[in-house]
């Protein structure tokens, strides 16, 4: 067990290693000059030179490089080109807002995709089934934007419940989480109902089935554990999904996130901050799907180490 | 409805039906031929109205010309945010432009990008499960950590790259979004594939020396076929609504023959004063993928092979 | 030269003027006799600050109209622009200005203080513009400073301001919010990041910033120094304000209706209509002094470097009915290139100088070879007439649907028109490297100089959205820097205006209304003369 958690760390910081160069390149390869973006429009040839002297970017694509790499390793991520801030402390007052709202609406995706799935696979083809079928389907057909400009109009502007902006207090939470997860959970929803239905059909099922082991007893301890395979395959890409959700939930609500700022920087080039942003994402997807992968383990015992 | 669709449902209904009877949770004291006899109905009326959109919409993709009542690029100055009336039946936009004419021709757009994208990131994305999945070892190792750090980018970050460096186009957008759903399919793969190799009838081929490119494609590939149906059902939708997203942030196409995620997303700030502008399309999407998602369920059904070797 | 004393400058009442430009909306009356209920309360505005996180509280660094409306209430000005576009008195009490108008001689009030509890005096003034004047720290407000040569504390309250050449333009940029005065303390101790921690004399002190969404200001109890154009003197009536970045115009316009916030800045134009029929909320709106959203054909670039071929490209177009359908009647056409309320507004004498004529638009492109072909696209040997618009603000103040309008009455010609939507890195590399064939653009300014800095070649960046290079509009724009007698001047910008007009380099769009939406709880914000909010005289009503 610990060779293999050690091999797991050893793979996510190859995974963070990786994304954290790929898009160094990529944002090297992108056109346009930070320095002139910083300097502005009014700046003379000597002052776009100087702040390019200032940012570093003189410097060949290797020493750049090798500079942020080694101030990474060293836990540095370098200063905003554009704010002259620490990269750290601007996501650092961004973190917390996304963090919450992407973990509770991963939560409320769980918890209500494996209920509604677990709920319309066991009534099949009946009304119940049909009603969660036709309702995921729905929610999942709804642009993320959309579903929060109905739940705006719905909750603030027509009952005035919930406030539509900003973010500090459990309320603000309300209405981003909502939009995100119900998205969420539709999918999650009819991942678990395909799942289960096909678990339910393996010769083992039929086997329990037959010791007389009470059917709740069946769904709950061995059907829903093996069903959880691919759906818990689907959790780990969707913290995936709900970051990129984020970055439109975020400024559909007027909250703040990492989302917006990886927007903004991307907008300026402003390097430092992408990648202080994509190592918070890459950080926080492999830590998710670590978990994901040392849960199938648990869930399911045929998976060898 | 044709003949042939119309005995594809009767047959699918019929598995469907065996299939309740034989392994479904259901209390097994009910009365076995009412059931069968609901469910040999009822499975073809839904198949039959997500059929029919699906069709219309196709049909609106090939020959929008001889649909729409009017040329979705014509601007009426006069008749700027109208609501829904005999001339313009799903009213007008705030250019003055027919909103049902701009949903017929806006369904090749995006027909074209929830297909193309599909496309691009269930074949490149499934072959990479497969390979990970059924060689293991090494090569899974390698691959599966090429995806982390793939997947580990959100994907609005590609898009706007992508963006960026090559232009905001309907194929650019088309390749971003394909691009960036890649993984997902690889995991589901993947995840599939590795499930499959520890069943016994792998195991056993195995045994008797079976080629692995035999195993592959003859008992591997049919049995991943159901989850992969399911994610290519939902990953139209997911295409669709992704290049949704990107015109939110201002990275769609900006043609004068829209797609409906940009439609809706333009008339997403009229809804307090034209709600119709921004509904139809979003109803048109929902439609779309509602009907695309029922139409997945069916061929699941139809195509998995466990229904078959049950009997 | 004129000299202003403080106790010459009536204290105006600023309701009346504020709806001069637009003769549009309700506005509350403020600055009547103040009822007890006129004190207290955190006002919760919810501005438009488009998909920007980044709040660069440096008034010297943003020309971001979006910061600008925020710094007016932590930064005063030396000087006020009044209602009648000429300057008076504020941190500076009185000034003189030498014959050859290269030295500018500033009393200032020796009553003022920085929020940091530094001194306002001359050195304070100095610090700014030195600060300003170094090429090393690129900063945005470069321009506006012009041939400055240096500053002498001559006193305490005394400041010489030298110039290498005589410079109309400074008075009035001096006005502007990016030459607010920054407290030299705060400069010296935070440096680069002292736009994340503002210091400045104004009627509120900057309390904290959440990256992207919030700017929280508390009142400044010490304020005494309102300018002539204030509602009253004193602190302002407000314990403070919150400014909430909300970008998406529906949510802005939900968080209002909703209550959840006391105003909303930058409706959009569909619910101004709304807005003005709910009797819970009211509508202030004012010209912003600006080069109005224009669009530029790249006189740099074939075909457009031809007179006729721009004058073909405008006359296709119809104006009126672009600015009629998007903006729904809110806001006005324009005709000139700077907004009508600014000094040497050029608007009045173009105005129906001309009118959308096709036949003549066709004659003149068959004339030049350009042929119809393929889909109604006119080609030239072999090359289609095709308009590459650049652009990369997305859809902020609905100009990408004026493009779309644009693109349509362009077909009718002839024309194909392409939308090349880019992130501004990539925007600014195209801009420079001559790969558009039409931008667009507005800047804020209170000056006719706005002019030089696009039309002329020297001293324009690389990356400019105009291509001008006119020896005869650059020569004007040269001589208008440094005429000092008004009326010449505004002959001269009279003159650069039309020709802009008249040979296609420049089509004014339309007239910038900048509007906030309050609950009937506000009373007493005001609009300036610039187009910027005051918070100076709100207060809310329990």
């Amino acid at each position: 067990m610990w060779s293999y958690l050690a091999y797991r760390l050893a793979g996510a910081v190859l995974v963070i290693y990786g994304a954290v160069t790929i898009v160094f390149l990529v944002l090297y390869w992108l056109p346009g000059d930070p320095a002139v973006l910083v300097a502005g429009e009014s700046a003379t040839a000597e002052t776009i030179a100087n702040v390019r002297r200032q940012l570093g970017t003189d410097q060949p694509l290797w020493q750049q490089y090798t500079t942020y790499i080694s101030g990474l390793v060293q836990g540095n991520l370098g200063v905003s080109f554009s704010t002259r801030e620490p990269v750290s402390g601007r996501l650092w007052a961004q973190v917390p807002s996304t963090l919450a709202l992407t973990l509770l609406a991963c939560g409320v995706a769980i918890v209500l995709g494996i209920l509604l799935g677990v709920t319309a696979a066991v009534n099949k083809e009946r009304w119940l089934d049909h009603l969660i079928q036709t309702l995921t389907v729905f929610v999942t057909a709804m642009p993320s934007f959309w579903l929060g400009i109905l739940l705006i109009m719905v909750f603030s502007v027509g009952l005035r419940w919930l406030p539509a902006i900003g973010n500090g207090s459990i309320k603000q939470l309300v209405l981003p989480v909502a939009c995100l997860g119900l998205i969420a959970s539709g999918r999650l929803a009819r991942m678990v109902r395909n799942s289960v239905l096909d678990v339910l059909h393996e010769p083992f099922v039929t086997t329990l089935r037959a010791k007389g082991l009470r059917e709740r007893r069946v769904l709950f301890r061995h059907v829903l554990r093996n069903a959880l395979i691919p759906v818990v395959t689907l959790l780990g890409m969707l913290i995936g999904e709900l970051m990129s959700g984020a970055v439109v939930t975020e400024t559909l609500f007027a909250r703040q996130g990492v989302g917006r700022i990886l927007v903004e920087a991307i907008g300026v080039k402003d390097i430092p901050v992408i990648q202080g942003v994509i190592l918070f994402a890459a950080v926080f997807y492999v830590f998710i799907n670590t978990l994901v992968d040392v849960s199938y383990v648990w869930i399911d015992r045929r998976v060898e180490l | 409805m044709s003949g042939s669709t119309g005995a594809w449902s009767y047959e699918a209904s019929f598995v469907m039906s065996r299939r309740i009877a034989g392994a479904g949770l259901a209390p097994f004291d009910r009365p076995r031929e009412r059931w069968q006899v609901t469910l040999a109905v009822m499975p073809r009326l839904s198949l039959l109205l997500p059929m029919l959109v699906i069709a219309l919409i196709l049909a609106c993709a090939a020959v929008p010309g001889w649909l729409a009542p009017f040329d979705p690029v014509d601007m009426d100055g006069d008749a700027i945010l109208q609501a829904p009336n005999a001339v313009h039946w799903l009213g007008t936009d705030n250019l003055g432009r027919d909103v049902f004419s701009l949903l017929i021709y806006g369904a090749r757009q995006s027909m074209l990008m929830g297909g193309c994208a599909v496309a691009i990131g269930g074949v490149v994305g499934g072959a990479i499960g497969l390979a990970a999945g059924f060689a293991g070892r090494s090569t899974d190792v390698v691959l599966m950590r090429l995806l982390d750090v793939w997947m580990s980018v959100p994907d609005i970050l590609l898009a706007i790259v992508l963006a960026a460096a090559l232009g905001a186009s309907l194929p650019n957008t088309i390749i971003a979004v394909g691009l960036v759903t890649i993984p997902r399919y690889a995991r589901v793969m993947r995840a599939q594939v590795i499930a499959l190799k520890g069943r016994l009838f792998v195991e056993a081929a195995r045994a008797t020396g079976v080629h692995p490119v035999a195993i592959v494609l003859r008992h591997i590939l049919p049995h991943t076929l159901s989850p992969m149906l399911v994610m290519a059902t939902l990953g139209v939708a997911s295409a669709i609504l992704i290049g949704a997203s990107l015109s939110f942030i201002g990275l769609g196409v900006i043609d004068d023959r829209p797609d409906w995620g940009f439609l809706l997303s333009q008339g997403r700030s009229y809804l307090a004063v034209a709600w119709w502008f921004a509904t139809f399309p979003g109803l048109a999407i929902t439609a779309l993928v509602v009907s695309v998602s029922l139409l997945g369920d069916a061929l699941r059904n139809r195509v998995d092979p466990r229904l078959r070797t049950d009997q | 030269m004129p000299i202003f004393e403080t106790n010459v400058a009536t204290r105006r009442q600023f309701a009346g003027l504020l709806l001069a430009g637009a003769g549009l909306g309700a506005l509350p009356a403020p600055g009547r006799a103040a009822p007890a209920s006129r004190h207290g309360g955190e006002l919760q505005f919810a501005l438009d600050g488009a998909a920007v996180v980044k709040f660069v509280l440096d008034p010297h660094n943003s020309g971001f109209a979006p910061h600008n409306r925020v710094f007016r209430s932590i930064f005063d000005s030396l000087v006020v622009l009044l209602p009648d576009q000429s300057v008076g008195p504020w941190l500076a009490r009185s000034w003189e200005i030498n014959p050859e108008q290269t030295s500018y001689t500033f009393k200032l009030r020796t009553d003022v203080v920085f929020h940091d509890g530094t001194r306002f005096d001359a050195a304070a003034v100095k610090a700014n513009l030195d600060r300003i004047k170094n090429p090393m720290n690129a900063l945005v407000a470069l321009p506006d400073i012009g041939p400055y040569a240096g500053a002498d504390v001559l006193a305490d309250d005394t400041v010489r301001i030298t110039l290498s050449e005589p410079f109309a333009p400074l008075l009035r940029n001096l006005s502007k919010t990016t030459l607010g005065i920054v407290s030299p303390t705060a400069l010296a101790r935070y440096g680069d990041t002292v736009g994340q921690n503002p210091v400045g004399t104004g009627p509120f002190r900057f309390v904290s910033l959440a990256q992207g969404t919030e700017i929280r200001l508390a009142k400044n109890p010490d304020y005494q120094w309102a300018p002539p154009t204030a509602s009253h003197a004193g602190p302002a009536y407000l314990d403070g304000i919150v400014f909430k970045n909300v970008p998406e115009e529906s949510t802005r316009v939900a968080a209002l209706q909703s209550r959840q916030v006391h105003a909303a800045d930058s409706i959009p134009p569909q619910n101004v209509t709304a807005i003005k029929a709910d009797p819970g909320l009211r509508l202030l709106q004012k010209e912003l002094l600006n080069n109005n959203y224009t669009l530029y054909p790249n006189a740099a670039k074939a075909p457009w470097d031809d007179e006729e071929i721009r004058l073909a490209f405008r006359l296709s177009l119809d104006v009126d009915a672009i600015v009629r359908i998007i903006y729904l009647g809110t806001l006005p056409r324009a005709w000139a290139p700077l907004s009508p309320s600014m000094f040497g507004s050029g608007d009045r004498q173009l105005a129906g100088s001309w009118k959308p004529d096709y036949k003549r638009a066709a004659e003149i492109l068959e004339r030049k070879g350009w042929i119809a072909g393929n889909g109604g696209v006119r080609e030239k040997d072999g090359k289609r007439l095709s308009v590459s618009f650049i652009d990369t603000q997305g859809n902020r103040e609905k100009r990408l649907d004026v493009i779309q309008l644009v693109r349509r009455q362009l077909a009718r010609s002839g024309f194909e028109l392409t939308i090349d939507s880019q992130p501004a890195g990539t925007y600014v590399q195209k801009l420079s490297r001559n790969e558009f064939d039409l931008s667009g653009a507005s800047q804020f300014a209170p000056d006719p100089d706005v002019l030089r800095r696009l039309h002329a070649p020297e001293g324009r960046d690389k990356s400019s959205v105009s291509k001008v290079a006119d020896p005869e509009i650059s020569q004007w724009l040269k001589d208008g820097t440094r005429e000092g007698e008004a009326e010449r001047r505004t002959e001269l910008y009279a003159k650069v205006q039309r020709k802009l007009v008249e040979k296609s380099y420049a089509i004014p769009i339309y007239v910038l209304l900048y509007n906030i939406a309050t609950t009937d709880a506000v009373s007493g914000i005001n609009i300036d003369t610039h187009g910027f909010p005051h918070f100076h005289g709100a207060w809310l009503s329990t």
